[in-house]
């Protein structure tokens, strides 16, 4: 019917033709109606059209012939057309409407700001849960989730060295060279030495990290320098390069992000280096790294067979699975281990590089997150349980609207519009929350997780956030809903409907609070394990006495320190000058400060060398001087400690080398307690042969959470082929306070040696801090979810009592009219709470007897079952539900019967 | 399902109610309804289609030869069923009752509102 647009009064014969007015009138309205015609189904359209352009026609014709077709009649008529659109969507979907979404959206929002007090509450609520789900997924996003920052990351593979004595050791460069040249797994096989640091010594001396790689390194990674040029391959084969490729951080922080210093030198540990190349700041996000070296390959130093120091990282070929080429490796692994005698049992392992990492941080930031996700469905229970009461109270409400004709349907979705539109509300300030969260968690955790630097809340975060929200809004908004379109509207019209609705909404909201107080049972049950794991861990006694200690690192430059007296001078001339410094009590050096690290090598029994390689025996290696055992207050349990006797160098090859083991290392060796006057021999290098002259206790070298490690003492005047002593770490003890000590220490060194930076400086306290700082973190994590959900638990059972006692206010004053004392009142609503608290604590046992298994992992000396954490958690829960419920039991006492009797 | 005219399930609602009472009233085009019951065309459209669905109204089209004789498009007009007619008198009855009694016949806001030109 579209000649119905034809129709037009002005070319018609008999009538008069239509005013001007009139014209534009009917054509505005025929394009209206032409712009809502479309939405209306094909079959339906023509009929549509044709009643609207039929009564709009007849009408502007009445109109124009009547002379009334003014300003006011014109507008009437456009507005009227207007209504061609809710028309045309209702034929097309008469059941869903977008103006009643609209209105309800509007009817919500009045609704909601009609009660502030309430709204906020359920927006705060809310909005906490939100927030922290947000943050935690931003998280877990940055962490696991997102990809690595390189080019197809998913063929990227790190590998480790692995022998019959540990998986992940490193690779020797030669073993490198072969596995690189025979691979074809790999579109490119690169290395990169596990440490490497160096002195930059232009300018104020700074020590940074700087590892060696292979020249295919950042081609591997798929990372393209931001200036100059990465390593060119002849340039590993060429001996010591002195070329250095720098980080992004480093060039802008040393360097002022001048593109200028390309092609420049600069003094690395006292030599000229060419600065080659500045890489993007993308590398920082996975590795360490200040700067980069490139390996020498072919070099005497590096083509011993015996030495491990890297680490491989490959890029697959299209197609090839890790397993295939692990297969591969092990493969190669075999002829080479043919050949060579000293590869027995050496082979690589193959990992993702996204596993390595990401680390073992998962399952702890799953089981947070699973946390906070309980903390969620918590709070989503306080609101569902507000919204309950409200809806009670607002029965008479509904009751008319459906009277009036409004559907189950239409009243159901009134109120979860009001829901979604509160859990909406709480999205956006979950969002900011979260924000300010992510914030306090870059702060507070500084580089405990992986990927630190990708943690923000990103584009997937307010996605997630928002659809948490409104899901948020469905869950907590639906059974009251329900619960509300379920009234019977001639009873709840005549008030009589009151008392089996609102027992219908009380059950519905004690099933609510026992499930929050199971919830959070299981929260609490799982922070207090930590908590107590925490505790536990924390004391452990290290076997050193920390407090008032300073520890820093010294490395001295290898081109003026090249024998072993010109460093013993350095470090006795250092050590005296130190010790003269006012407040200081003692002070020694060592290669092997707790919690700083080590290194382990082989040793036998003398006189029963191993059958072979598999049989040895390994300890760490602590070379230190002689002050070393009283400046940390190592006890010595057996014999002496290592003093100036010990001074013989070169003693050890005319057997009268001494050292002295720890006590752990004693008691296995020799059960009969003979240890001190037996003799070892140890690998260092060459073989050093010595007596035992003493037993050490135990030190926690490697964490208070670690067993300690057998641990073999050098004398440092005896030993110099371990390290040569060039690197060591020294002990400061000072009476009191040992963190103002740094800067006297710094001008002893200054004096001594004006280009040797004094690294790494740190009490010992703050190293045995840091040593426990993860779980420290994780647990500070859990616990502050879990008083979250107790908070929440209680503020919920504290508002259903409160409720009932105002339901009931009848029934209670008829009690107390009828002679029931207050203790009785108060024990009827007391009894009540306590019945929920201990249903919904049977549940929560039963729920965290399963959940408790995820944290297992973490806890350290407590079983998942403990009982002082259980009982604990249920005496804190069973007294948090007591002091919800005696405002409300208190309130009930004093209702007044007659007041009470009165409110009917 | 709109416009049941069941009213045990549900009644009327006031809108279908005072669209009813317009076409009983001899209404029978649709903007004439709106100016007989005051209410918006994106609220009378819709409840006469609910009302037609529930053969509540029956609509016919005028003669196609008037129209092209007068050279505009033909109008459609609405009728009354005799279900309608027993539909409306149950709703009046039900919104009676509901007002308690009330003198007055339908509550408030049922009654057509004075033309408006």
């Amino acid at each position: 019917m579209s000649d119905l647009h034809a129709f037009s009064r002005g070319a018609s014969g008999g009538e008069p033709p239509w005013s001007r007015a009139a014209e534009v009138t009917w054509r505005r309205c025929r394009a209206m109606v032409g712009c809502a015609a479309p939405i209306v189904p094909r079959d339906a359209r023509s009929a549509w059209e044709a009643e609207w352009l039929g009564e709009l026609h007849h009408r502007i014709t009445a109109l124009d012939s009547a002379g009334m077709l003014d300003a006011r009649a014109r507008r009437g008529l456009l507005i009227r057309t207007l209504g061609t659109l809710p028309h045309a969507l209702w034929v097309r979907r008469s059941e869903w409407r977008l103006d009643m979404l609209l209105q309800d959206l509007a009817f919500a929002a009045r609704t909601s700001c009609r009660r502030p007090a309430f709204s906020l509450l359920v927006i705060g609520i809310l909005g906490v849960g939100v927030g922290a789900n947000s943050a935690m997924f931003s998280i877990v996003n940055a962490v696991l989730l997102r990809p690595l920052p390189y080019p197809q990351p998913e063929r990227l593979v790190y590998a480790y060295g692995a022998f019959r004595g540990g998986n992940q050791a490193s690779i020797s460069a030669l073993d490198f060279l072969d596995y690189r040249a025979r691979t074809r797994s790999f579109s490119s096989f690169a290395a990169r030495t596990f440490f490497g640091t160096v002195v930059l010594s232009s300018g104020e001396p700074e020590r940074i990290t700087a590892p060696a790689v292979s020249a295919n390194f950042f081609s591997t990674l798929g990372v393209r320098p931001l200036l100059g040029r990465g390593f060119l391959p002849d340039e590993e084969l060429a001996g010591y390069g002195k070329l250095i490729v720098l980080s992004y951080g480093l060039w802008q922080r040393r360097f002022g992000g001048d593109s200028a210093v390309v092609g420049t030198t600069t003094l690395v540990d006292g030599e000229p280096f060419t600065i080659v190349g500045i890489m993007p700041p993308v590398l920082a996000r996975t590795f360490p790294d200040q700067a980069w070296r490139v390996f020498p390959f072919h070099v005497p130093e590096t083509s011993v067979r015996r030495f491990h120091m890297l680490r491989g990282i490959g890029r697959l070929r299209p197609g090839v699975t890790v397993a295939q080429a692990q297969a591969e490796m092990d493969a190669i692994a075999h002829r080479l281990e043919a050949v060579y005698p000293e590869d027995a049992s050496w082979h690589l392992r193959l990992v993702p590089y996204r596993d390595v990492v990401v680390g073992n941080t998962g399952p702890i930031l799953l089981v947070l997150l699973g946390a906070v996700g309980l903390v969620l469905l918590i709070a989503c229970g306080n609101a569902a349980s507000l919204m309950l009461a409200r809806a009670t109270a607002r029965q008479g409400e509904m009751a008319v609207r459906t009277a009036l004709g409004a559907s189950r349907a239409r009243i159901v979705r009134q109120l979860l519009t009001e829901s979604v539109l509160l859990g909406s509300a709480a999205g956006l300030v979950g969002l900011l929350l979260a924000v300010t969260l992510v914030r306090g968690v870059h702060a507070v955790a500084g580089n405990l997780l992986p990927r630190m630097s990708e943690i923000h809340v990103d584009g997937t975060a307010v996605a997630f956030t928002m659809v948490v929200a409104l899901l948020t809004g469905l869950v907590f908004g639906l059974a009251p809903a329900i619960h509300a379109a379920r009234q019977d509207v001639a009873m709840a019209m005549r008030g009589l409907g009151r008392s089996t609705g609102a027992r219908r909404a009380m059950r519905l909201r004690d099933a609510l609070v026992v499930g929050q107080v199971a919830l959070s049972l299981v929260l609490l049950v799982g922070a207090g394990l930590l908590l107590r794991s925490l505790w536990l861990l924390q004391r452990v006694e290290p076997g050193f006495d920390p407090r008032g200690v300073l520890t820093a690192q010294i490395s001295l430059p290898t081109d003026r320190y090249t024998d072993h007296p010109g460093v013993e001078r350095f470090w006795s001339g250092f050590l005296e000058r130190v010790r003269a410094i006012p407040g200081v009590e003692r002070a020694a050096a060592t290669t092997m400060l707790p919690l700083a690290g080590g290194g382990d090598t082989y040793y036998y029994m003398d006189g029963h060398p191993p059958a072979s390689d598999a049989d040895k025996r390994t300890a760490q290696v602590n070379v230190a001087t002689e002050d070393y055992f009283a400046t940390m207050r190592i006890p010595i349990r057996e014999g002496r400690a290592l003093g100036p006797e010990d001074r013989l160098l070169g003693s050890d090859t005319l057997g009268h080398g001494t050292m002295v083991i720890s006590e752990g290392m004693a008691r296995r060796l020799f059960p009969a307690g003979d240890a001190v006057g037996s003799r070892l021999v140890v690998d260092l290098g060459r073989p050093f042969r010595g007596e035992i002259v003493g037993v050490a206790a135990d030190v926690h070298a490697f964490g208070q959470g670690v067993e300690a490690p057998d641990i073999i003492y050098f004398s440092s005047h005896q030993v110099s082929s371990f390290t040569d002593g060039r690197v060591m770490s020294i002990a400061v003890r000072a009476g009191g306070d040992g963190g103002r000590l740094a800067a006297p220490i710094r001008d002893v060194l200054r004096s001594l040696e004006p280009g040797v930076p004094l690294a790494n400086v740190a009490s010992m306290d703050q190293l045995l801090r840091g040593s426990v700082a993860t779980p420290a973190f994780r647990t500070r994590l859990l616990a502050g979810f879990a008083l979250a959900a107790l908070l929440l638990a209680v503020v919920g059972l504290y508002g259903v009592l409160a409720f009932s006692v105002t339901q009931r206010t009848r029934e209670i004053g008829l009690r107390i009219a009828l002679g029931a004392r207050a203790r009785e009142i108060f024990g009827l609503v007391l009894r009540r709470g306590m019945l929920l608290v201990g249903s919904g604590m049977v549940l929560g046992l039963l729920g965290a007897a399963a959940a408790t298994r995820l944290i297992r992992g973490m806890l350290f000396q407590v079983s998942v079952l403990d009982p002082l954490v259980i009982g604990g958690v249920a005496a804190l829960l069973a007294v948090s539900g007591l002091a919800a419920c005696l405002l409300p039991a208190r309130r009930a006492t004093r209702v007044s019967p007659m007041a009470a009797l009165r409110e009917e | 399902m709109p416009g049941r005219p069941n009213l045990r399930s549900r009644p009327l609602s006031p809108s279908a109610v005072a669209v009813l009472r317009a076409i009983a009233g001899g209404t029978r085009h649709g903007f004439d309804i709106m100016e007989a019951t005051g209410l918006p065309s994106g609220t009378v459209y819709p409840v006469l289609g609910r009302l037609e669905r529930g053969a509540l109204v029956r609509s016919r089209w005028e003669a196609p030869g008037t129209a092209q004789r007068e050279k505009r498009p033909p109008r459609r007009y609405y009728e009354i069923s005799a279900a309608g007619e027993r539909a409306l008198a149950e709703a009046v009855e039900y919104y009676r009752t509901l007002a308690g009694g009330r003198r007055g016949g339908a509550p408030g806001g049922l009654a057509p509102k004075p033309q408006r030109s």
